[in-house]
């Protein structure tokens, strides 16, 4: 049952129906079946490693939320402790803690690894043996990849990790649970969400709110128009020239890596917008997974507009107990020694960085090209922070001035340009093929693409390619709107109803007439529910 | 304790005006970089050890923030 289908509507539809008519108290509840209702109809062969997930962390929560609320007792019985016993026994509690967090986290990642990467660390381990002589045939499981298994796993541990941290109490309900990992909007692509976040929103019941309601049904229509007016409609250049791209040079590449960001955005953010407009159906908010990406005037700050749930997770859970860990304060000191002051300084953080965006790509899939597509992002991001003070006396002895406009806009293409050429490594169909793809792209020099009619090569007639071009520019205005803080729902909601009416009829004729439909085309499906 | 701080801000990112920003992290005006860079800095000066569970966007949002954590961990 995907997002776009006639039976994810229906059950869209009686969710809401029966959400409103439960009492306050028990709306949870009906969020849980449909929940439960989605992954029978979708994943139900592979429905018990979630459940067991949902065991496991429910279990570890509850054991540290106990350790939390001893050692808080303890200290209340004990005032008069000293601030060494106090640290003493704060180490002790937290050494019977981290191992519980430990059994939590192996038990759930446990899963994901084996499931998504042993097939191919079990080849590659074979590959090398075989090198050395040792005969054998690799052992494989044939297990099915469970729904949205990338993205729950990632939300489940979050909660028993800020648990660990105390910023949580436990639930002790199993079931509440089990809807905060199962949430069926967000089970296949995210949005990865936090329990301080999304939990209440999901317990207490909502009482229905008009306003709120059509909000929900406008940016699920919207994202219903990114996706099926421009996603699918870029995926025919993308795919061509991804898929026969030794047939290709020069700027055709380049634009190849560019569409692909777009399809990828206009597909991603397209289904966040639908799975956000769905719980706002329920007054249920959901975190916000994008920013406007493509106006990030670094690489850097894409990061923290582009899929911002799974950054900040990479941040909290890895980047910064990395950074701020004893092991690498230690190496801090001994490579301020080795490398002065600055890069000394820099050198730990730069590994902790390297270490989550290498996370970030193998996270994608389980192929070589995805640790480049990580490491690419890391090494651009660590690489323009080193040569900061480099570029700053470069620009002043040009005379550059970079308080105005033009620099702004040259910022925001060339970090377009090099987010462009790391999707390179993750669409491609290989690593070879993304490196063979990039000696093409600089292998000859043909501007003249986008003028003598080569566009309309790659799959699109004149028409759709109008089209495309009509959406990418309202894309491109409602961004800017955005940008400058107009919320553009609010602003539609203060006009006379008829043109409210008008926006939105025409918005669905628009998607009706224009929307990718067909063989061709995989409506249906969404580039990172393969993830 | 000001002082200090603002000497390490103020190194750390001169372009920022600290005395009146209120949004540092929220705004996004300190990156993840920065806020690393930042905790080194004052766990150094002021001989604490501001953890992982700190780093929240509230503590770290205004100099005045800053200065409450630092107390806080002082104590």
């Amino acid at each position: 049952m995907t997002l776009i289908s006639v039976e994810f509507a229906l059950l869209w539809v009686i969710t809401a129906i029966l959400y409103y008519i439960f009492p306050l108290k028990y709306r949870w509840t009906v969020l849980l079946a449909s929940s439960g209702v989605y992954y029978f109809f979708s994943g139900l062969k592979t429905g018990y490693f979630m459940l067991i997930s949902i065991a496991v962390i429910w279990f570890v929560a509850l054991v540290l939320d106990k350790y939390n609320e001893n050692h808080k007792q303890y200290l209340k019985e004990h005032a008069d402790l000293t601030r060494d016993e106090k640290k003493a026994l704060k180490a002790k509690v937290q050494k019977k803690k981290r191992l519980v967090l430990t059994c939590g986290l192996v038990l759930c990642f446990g899963m994901l690894v084996f499931l998504k990467y042993f097939n191919f660390l079990s080849d590659q381990t074979f590959s090398i043996l075989r090198l050395i002589g040792v005969e054998g045939k690799a052992p494989k499981h044939d297990l099915a990849f469970p729904l949205g298994i990338s993205f729950y796993t990632l939300q489940a541990t979050s909660y028993i990790i800020d648990v660990y941290r105390g910023k949580l109490r436990a639930e002790k309900n199993v079931a509440k649970v089990a809807l905060f990992v199962s949430f069926f909007p967000q089970i296949v692509q995210g949005p990865i969400g936090r329990f301080g976040h999304l939990a209440h929103q999901l317990y207490e019941g909502h009482r229905f709110n008009f306003t709120q309601f059509k909000y929900g049904l406008q940016l699920f229509l919207w994202g219903l128009i990114k996706k099926l007016t421009l996603a699918e409609y870029m995926g025919v250049i993308a795919n061509e020239i991804f898929n026969n791209y030794t047939e290709y040079k020069g700027f055709e590449i380049l634009l190849g890596a560019m569409v692909y960001g777009v399809q990828v955005y206009a597909d991603f953010s397209g289904g966040m917008d639908m799975v956000r407009g769905v719980a706002q159906v329920f007054g249920i908010e959901m975190a916000v997974n994008f920013e406007r990406p493509y106006f990030a005037k670094s690489v850097s700050e894409f990061w923290r507009r582009w899929h911002i749930t799974l950054g900040a997770w990479m941040k909290d859970y890895v980047f910064y107990p990395l950074s701020l860990s004893k092991a690498f304060s230690t190496m801090g000191k001994k490579t301020r020694k080795v490398f002065g002051a600055y890069i000394g300084k820099m050198l730990p953080t730069f590994l902790a960085s390297f270490i989550a965006f290498f996370l970030v790509g193998v996270w994608h899939g389980s192929s070589y090209k995805y640790v480049v597509y990580g490491l690419w992002n890391s090494i651009i991001i660590s690489g323009s922070i080193l040569l900061e003070p480099v570029y700053k006396k470069m620009l002043e002895k040009l005379k550059i001035n970079t308080d105005c406009f033009s620099w702004q806009l040259f910022q925001i293409f060339r970090t377009f340009i090099l987010v462009s050429i790391g999707r390179i490594f993750s669409r491609a169909t290989s690593l070879t093929a993304s490196i063979e793809m990039l000696k093409n792209m600089f292998s000859e020099f043909n501007p003249w693409i986008f003028t003598d009619g080569t566009l309309y090569t790659f799959g699109l007639q004149p028409r759709q390619m109008f089209m495309v071009f009509i959406v990418i520019l309202t894309l491109v205005v409602v961004s800017i709107m955005q940008e400058k803080g107009m919320k553009i729902r609010e602003t539609l909601d203060k006009q006379n109803m008829i043109f409210q009416w008008l926006v939105v009829i025409g918005a669905i004729v628009f998607v009706l007439i224009y929307g990718a439909y067909g063989t061709e085309f995989s409506a249906a499906s969404f580039v990172y529910q393969q993830f | 304790m000001k002082e200090q701080l603002m000497k390490i801000l103020n190194e750390l990112r001169p372009d920022v005006d600290f005395e009146n920003e209120t949004a540092l992290v929220t705004d996004g005006i300190l990156d993840s970089f920065d806020i690393v860079s930042l905790v080194g800095e004052i766990n150094a000066e002021f001989d604490i050890t501001v953890g992982v569970d700190e780093l929240e966007p509230e503590n770290f949002d205004t100099v005045a923030a800053m200065l409450d954590l630092i107390a806080d961990l002082a104590d």
